[in-house]
């Protein structure tokens, strides 16, 4: 039989096209984007836009700010106890020495001192740059604080968030994470040094700031500051896995 | 009478939305093909109907074909990594287009003919023999 001949019948449409249109609304309707849904897609999805499709509903920040606030005051009271057990006897005044001493190495209370602020912005859209070049990336951070310290820094933060050991820089859509706190341009780098050195340093050219000022003078803009003030480091310390080796005498 | 079609797809909408069973990643992908592919064969069907060839065999086996063909190529496409399920999207874009324009024009063929008739007859009942001057 030759299917292409019109085969013209009187049937009536209405029950099947119900029953076909009845399962196809339950496959709409579970095909449906919820929600939840997207959730599981995003695993799908580039890692770099997951997070940034992700952190849209995920508000941490605040309650990240407020335990870190908490940290903060905690170490303060815990120097304070420490140095008053010492008032007693010289032996523990000995021991209170070295170990604030090592608290300020570590980066766990607040300093200050003389040194300089960077501060990164993003350049303004040109035409004859690419715009990838006019952002203040997370790798941009990083190489600023990585010629800090090789500068002789003593204490660097980044927006008010003291860098340590084991402190990331990563991008995370358009804010960069420092150590999990979100920051945004302008991004001030504060570092206690010694402040010729320090400012020598990252005059250097082919470094980092003449690196992002030769896309845009306003990107990165050096000021020498006489005295400040770098807040302590409130993050976790607590350590899992590491265990000090013990001295064999 | 017309309507019921439209009924059981909302029927159907709700106990899917009553199940709120979240699909795993890729099944969503191929019943997502997998619904265009019926709402082609449903809309092949109306237009069937309204040509007075609407036959149950050939739309039901339709339906369950296409849509099981779709799902079986999106998901052939995802292993041999050809996007195939562009490809189900796009044929069946197409096909939702012209079975809804063919649709429209049988509507509006219908409603012409219809305001024809109407003007016919009223001219009838105001002349009834017009080969009278």
């Amino acid at each position: 039989m030759n299917p292409f001949v019109s085969r013209i019948t009187g049937q009536s449409p209405i029950v099947p096209l119900s029953i076909m249109a009845f399962v196809l609304g339950f496959m709409i309707s579970v095909a449906w984007i919820t929600n939840d849904a997207r959730a599981q897609r995003i695993r799908s999805v580039d890692p770099d836009q997951a997070v940034r499709i992700g952190s849209g509903d995920l508000n941490f920040q605040d309650e990240y700010k407020k335990l870190k606030d908490e940290v903060l005051r905690l170490r303060v009271e815990n120097t304070a106890l420490q140095n008053a057990m010492a008032k007693e006897t010289g032996e523990a005044k000995v021991l209170n020495e070295s170990l604030q001493s090592a608290k300020v190495f570590a980066g766990l209370t607040e300093v200050e001192g003389p040194g300089i602020v960077i501060t990164l912005n993003d350049g303004k859209d040109r035409i004859d740059a690419p715009l990838v070049d006019m952002i203040v990336h997370d790798t941009d951070v990083l190489k600023v604080v990585n010629e800090l310290w090789n500068a002789g820094a003593e204490a660097v933060s980044v927006n008010g968030n003291r860098v340590v050991t084991g402190t990331n820089f990563r991008c995370v859509g358009s804010v960069i994470l420092v150590d999990s706190v979100k920051i945004a341009t302008p991004v001030v780098v504060q570092a206690i040094g010694a402040k010729g050195t320090l400012i020598g340093a990252m005059k250097l050219p082919g470094g980092i700031v003449s690196e992002l000022q030769s896309v845009d003078a306003r990107m990165a803009q050096i000021a020498v500051v006489e005295k400040m003030q770098l807040p302590a480091y409130g993050g976790a310390t607590e350590l899992r896995n590491l265990r000090p080796v013990e001295a064999k005498s | 009478m017309i309507f019921f079609p439209l009924v059981c797809l909302f029927v159907g909408a709700v106990l899917g939305l009553l199940i709120r069973e979240p699909i795993r990643t890729e099944a969503g992908t191929y019943l997502a093909v997998a619904c265009l592919a019926g709402l082609d064969t449903i809309c092949g069907g109306i237009r069937a109907g309204l040509e007075g060839k609407f036959h149950n065999d050939v739309f039901i086996t339709g339906f369950v074909s296409n849509v099981l063909i779709a799902m079986f190529l999106a998901w052939l496409g995802d292993r041999i990594g050809t996007n195939i399920f562009l490809v189900c999207a796009l044929i069946f874009g197409t096909r939702i287009f012209n079975n809804l324009s063919l649709i429209r024009r049988f509507a509006l063929t219908r409603w012409q003919d219809f305001l024809v008739r109407r003007r016919e007859q009223q001219s009838a009942v105001a002349n009834p023999n017009p080969n009278l001057p």
